[in-house]
């Protein structure tokens, strides 16, 4: 069985500021490291192919330092690691970065199984899933929370819904995100760091795929524009009351309607 | 086409242009400055680097005619024909904004046996209601559900999409995005529409640490999702305005892959880790008994019960409930603190909740340095009534 | 001892001084005051004083050394040997609201802080200004002044050495109300006797920190954990000597076996990122670049495999870490959730003495038909051990107890350990340290007692009395 992750790097931290002259993010120092998220689409393949066998790759889009993140795929135990780097992926929204991914998926591999994470901790859209699917026109599930079973030509699941969960069987090809928690994600291992520590990781460019327009990517090909970026306001609201109990509760009552918790 | 051009011959200083670009960008090869693929368009090199060294050209685009498209939509979340809340809220946001362009408000509500549950959507001030009711979309599955919102933008053309970021929402909204290769925000927490019509987005990334406004400014329809509870619903009229629309579709685009096997009632998880409201009792509470009060409160917000340290060592709830730095720290939306004074230990381990209302007779208590809103007060006197005002509050 | 019972006038003198908001007595007195965290000896302080300063501090021992009046101080309560219980009631002073961080002199490097600043408040601080306190107990909540006075070591200790290396200076209430100023902001000291030594580590027993001088260093800018599992707990533990020999030192060194992680697991309702294994030892290294770190690890790394590691587990992520030291850092309370009651034994060993103790432990384990449970620092030496109760009834409690706990001491001594690595003596652990040490070295002890406490007033009944 062939099951490929996709996975992203992300920054070390979530605690970014805006410079407030230039309107960028701050990153000075910033650690980079592999979206938290895509180590339980990891570790969710890796537990498939225990099972199934076959192979497990792994595949990013990003700078060529965003090899790190497939050298670490390797260290959890993955077999194969594809990077898609060009100048012209630069300033990607989440269409343009979906559609460079489901390219890159074409030109290298035919997968039976496509495993997201649930989303990434910079960008928090959990898109990127479901528009490689419609790019690859194959069906997706979203918020996968177990694995039931796995079989020769499908593999069913549980979804989480909002109110319900709903078990499904999908047909090979086919897409999945998965949620967090549903294993906990080994941790890199020092062994398998020494085994794989020549394995290639297999660098492709927009030459290389089969859309080469350059109006389909990055900048260009991103329908989404980011007008600006601020900090959040933050609320340091702090109010203590005291009165009759009737008053009291009242009044929490009020807070607890404005709050929308009842 | 957009692109960065380098003239290398406006550059003074070839290392010192390279020092503006955060991400590395910039290299210097034998003397000729590249931009690498670690580019992120940020256009810093372009804004702060020597006047022409880097210059950003933007060639003419085809522009989208947005006169072509009209309303503002709003997808109808359900499960077997029950309305997700989220739905109304955004159709009050969809009435709003519409409202400032002269756009009407439309619903897209696809399903099965859903015909009369339609009949809803129009006490809530919407224009137009397009309901497609087939055995095939029983269910929620991918395939066939885009392929329904497929027909629904081709044939009305709306200029904005609204959809709830509920689990469904957040996997149809990317699909229907793709499909029309436009753009899709995720969870919005502000709207607003200019008068050309494009839509305002405001989003939190970085996990809440930065706002971003984000725009569509040459595509359309233009789509976003909204978490629960982040508009306003609009009051029920009680008549009905507007009108239903049914529609079909050709069953050969409704086939999918995915067999949906059951789908059941979600269990409601017990442990106050995950908890998103949690009802917190401390040593206020003077007897076993009591903490029926505390288990109601909880019932009436679907909260979990947690407890400080001398209740567990009362053997009156499970060690599994003790909020303390050692033990369990949490953080939820809401934490309602009850006869708890705050001893650092457990403050240490709720301090990072959303919203704290502490409850306790001792003002001086250190719980209410934390508290982001303090009650002074009895327990036993505050927290029966409560209970009675959230029940009244719910019926309402 | 006879001392004077406080009465009515004695609460008005305390009022006079503190006024009536941060006076307690009789039933206004929380339950919390009469036990620290173990909670096995326990007594009502008869007054309880929550002090603002050092003046405070100075005139309510003054008038309880005229007066007679025994009293105890008391930080967060977290101790884990009835240092802070006053068994003989009396006056307690509560310094946890003395909690105000002084100074931070960035020229000396050095933080100047009240006792009762909490340590996990100290950390935060210091990182802000890319400083580093390194003692690191695994109970964040304790006062700096209370781990000053148990000389805590946590788990940094293996790199970085103990609380006595970190305090420069002290400010000190005698037990006669004096105050005096013991060490400074210098780095070198030969000048006479070093009091200051003294009262780290005394567990309240012959002064009262009221400030303390404390030495920071530059924060290093990365940590990195492995996580090493080994067949069983002998081959793990039997690896620690090697590492240290090979001069790549890690910040810490922890043991752990599967009993330990599966219990937290169930007490936090979280997965451990690897449970398979019987015995894990727990290395951090830090460092200031990634490529630093990285060599020190692999080093180590290596050696575990040729020692027979399973695999070295990377943890590198602040996800990852979590993970592992949330785990780590709930195994206390995860144990204390499986049992109805339990006592701890604190010892510690030569490194390399810390397997053969361990393996005497799970003997004893099967000799008494007793659940026992440990883990610990296995790079200082230093053990926790736990024994519990489970359902055994009172009587057989307290005599299978002490009499594992009697065996673990007499093993101990035998392998030239000492009673505690870190939790100190206090009420709980006197008899023990009695047996440990000779005659000679109690008399001494017992006379520094009366050269600082000659009514025997601060703190009785602890230690070496």
């Amino acid at each position: 069985m062939e099951i490929l992750v996709c996975i992203k790097q992300v920054p070390g931290t979530t605690k970014v500021e805006v410079d407030p002259v230039t309107g960028v993010l701050k990153r000075d120092g910033v650690d980079s490291k592999m979206n938290p998220y895509d180590l339980y689409a990891i570790e969710t393949a890796l537990r498939i192919r225990e099972q199934r066998g076959g192979r497990v790759s792994v595949i990013t889009m990003g700078p060529p330092q965003a090899s790190v993140v497939i050298k670490e795929a390797y260290m959890m135990g993955v077999d194969d690691g594809i990077l898609l780097s060009d100048r012209r992926f630069a300033g990607s929204d989440v269409l343009a970065t979906s559609y460079t991914l489901s390219q890159g998926i074409k030109k290298v591999s035919n997968p039976d199984l496509i495993i997201c994470g649930k989303q990434t901790t910079d960008g928090d859209t959990a898109q990127v899933g479901p528009e490689i699917a419609e790019y690859l026109g194959i069906p997706h599930v979203a918020n996968v929370r177990k694995i039931l079973e796995i079989k020769d030509s499908s593999i069913v699941v549980e979804m989480d819904m909002p109110e319900t969960v709903e078990i499904a069987e999908i047909k090979y090809p086919c897409l999945i995100t998965v949620e967090k928690d549903i294993f906990q994600p080994r941790l890199p291992s020092f062994k398998k760091k020494l085994e794989t520590r020549d394995r290639e990781v297999k660098m492709f460019t927009l030459q290389d795929f089969e859309d080469r327009d350059e109006k389909s990517y990055g900048l260009n090909g991103s329908p989404t524009k980011v007008e600006r970026i601020f900090p959040p306001e933050v609320n340091n609201d702090r109010r203590m009351l005291k009165g009759n109990p009737e008053e009291l509760r009242n009044k929490i009552t009020v807070k607890l309607k404005e709050l929308r918790f009842i | 086409m957009a692109k960065l051009i380098v003239n290398q011959e406006k550059i003074t200083d070839i290392d010192a242009l390279i020092k503006i670009c955060p991400f590395g960008a910039m290299e210097n090869k034998n003397g000729i400055l590249e931009i690498n693929a670690s580019c992120r368009m940020c256009k810093l090199c372009v804004r702060r680097g020597p006047e022409g060294a880097v210059v950003y050209v933007e060639d003419e685009v085809v522009k989208v005619d947005k006169s072509k498209w009209k309303g503002i939509a709003v997808y109808v979340d359900h499960v077997e024909g029950d309305i997700h809340p989220v739905t109304f809220e955004l159709i009050g946001k969809a009435r709003e904004l519409a409202d400032k362009v002269n756009h009407p408000v439309y619903c897209l509500f696809m399903g099965h046996d859903i015909g009369h549950r339609a009949e809803e959507l129009l006490h809530y001030g919407v224009d137009e209601v397009f309901v497609y009711d087939n055995e095939m979309l029983k269910d929620f599955r991918i395939e066939p559900y885009t392929a329904v919102f497929e027909d629904f933008v081709n044939r009305v053309k709306p200029s904005v999409i609204l959809v709830g970021a509920t689990t469904i929402g957040r996997s149809l909204a990317p699909r229907v995005a793709a499909r029309f290769k436009t753009g899709l925000t995720a969870d919005c927490t502000v709207l607003d529409i200019k008068e050309n019509t494009d839509l305002v987005q405001i989003r939190p990334a970085f996990g809440g640490n930065i706002m971003a406004q984000i725009v569509t400014p040459n595509n359309r329809p233009q789509m976003a999702t909204v978490r629960y509870k982040v508009m306003t619903a609009p009051e029920r009229k009680a008549e009905a305005s507007g009108r239903i629309i049914h529609c079909s579709i050709e069953e050969n685009r409704l086939k999918s892959n995915i067999n949906v096997l059951s789908v059941t009632k979600k269990q409601k998880e017990h442990g106050i880790s995950e908890a998103e409201i949690i009802v917190a009792a401390g040593r206020g509470i003077k007897s076993e008994k009591d903490m029926a009060m505390i288990y109601e409160l909880a019932d009436v917000l679907g909260a979990e019960v947690a407890c400080t340290r001398p209740l567990i060592e009362a053997g009156w709830l499970d060690s599994k409930r003790q909020i303390g730095l050692s033990g369990r720290t949490v953080r939820p939306k809401l934490i309602i603190t009850c006869g708890i004074s705050g001893a650092v230990q457990f403050t240490a381990g709720m301090n990072n909740s959303e919203y704290i209302i502490a409850i306790n007779k001792d003002e001086k208590a250190p719980i209410f340095k934390v508290a982001h809103y303090g009650i002074v007060g009895d327990i036993y006197e505050i927290i029966p009534g409560l209970i009675e005002n959230i029940k009244r509050v719910k019926e309402a | 001892m006879n001392y004077k019972k406080v009465d009515f006038n004695d609460i008005e003198y305390l009022i006079s001084v503190c006024g009536s908001d941060r006076v307690f007595y009789g039933e206004n007195i929380n339950e919390d005051y009469s036990h620290d965290e173990l909670g096995g000896v326990k007594r009502m302080p008869e007054a309880v004083v929550q002090v603002l300063s050092t003046e405070e501090v100075s005139k309510i021992m003054k008038y309880a050394y005229e007066n007679n009046i025994p009293v105890t101080p008391r930080g967060s309560g977290t101790g884990l040997v009835g240092a802070s219980v006053p068994i003989y009631g009396g006056i307690m002073i509560d310094l946890s609201n003395m909690n105000r961080i002084l100074e931070l002199d960035e020229e000396n490097l050095t933080l100047t802080v009240e006792p009762g600043v909490l340590l996990m408040e100290i950390a935060k601080f210091v990182e802000e200004h890319d400083l580093f306190y390194p003692p690191d107990p695994g109970e964040k909540t304790a006062t700096i002044g209370g781990n000053i006075n148990t000389n805590a070591g946590g788990m940094r200790a293996v790199k970085y050495g103990v609380t006595r290396d970190y305090v420069r200076g002290l400010e000190v209430v005698l037990p006669n109300g004096e105050v005096i100023q013991v060490g400074g902001k210098v780095v070198k000291n030969s000048s006479g006797y070093s009091i200051k030594d003294l009262i780290v580590g005394s567990e309240g027993t012959l002064g009262i920190v009221t400030k303390a001088i404390l030495r920071l260093l530059p924060l290093p800018k990365k940590a990195v954990s492995l996580l090493i599992p080994f067949k069983d707990l002998e081959s793990a533990i039997e690896t620690v000597p090697k590492i240290i020999k090979s001069k790549s030192i890690p910040t810490a060194i922890e043991f752990m076996q599967r009993a330990a992680i599966v219990a937290a697991e169930e007490y936090l309702g979280k997965k451990f990122p690897d449970n398979s294994s019987d015995a894990y030892l727990l290395l951090t290294f830090d460092g200031n670049s990634r490529e630093e770190i990285e060599a020190a690890y692999e080093r180590v790394a290596h050696i575990c495999l040729e020692e027979g590691a399973l695999d070295v587990y990377i943890s590198d992520t602040q996800e990852r870490q979590e993970a592992i030291w949330s785990a780590r850092g709930a195994f206390l309370e995860a144990i204390k959730a499986t049992t109805t009651e339990m006592d701890e034994c604190d010892v510690v060993v030569p490194r390399n003495k810390v397997a053969e103790f361990v393996k005497f432990t799970h003997e004893l384990e099967d000799k008494f038909n007793i659940r026992i449970r440990s883990f610990g620092h296995a790079g200082d030496g230093n053990l926790h051990i736990y024994v519990l109760r489970d359902d055994l009834d009172e009587e057989t409690w307290h005599k299978k107890l002490n009499d594992v706990m009697k065996c673990m001491y007499d093993r101990a001594r035998e392998l030239s350990g000492q009673v505690s690595g870190e939790h100190g003596i206090g009420f709980a652990k006197k008899p023990y340290l009695k047996e440990s040490l000779n005659e000679e070295y109690i008399n001494l002890m017992r006379g520094i007692k009366m050269a600082f406490d000659p009514k025997n007033i601060l703190n009785p009944g602890k230690v070496c009395q």
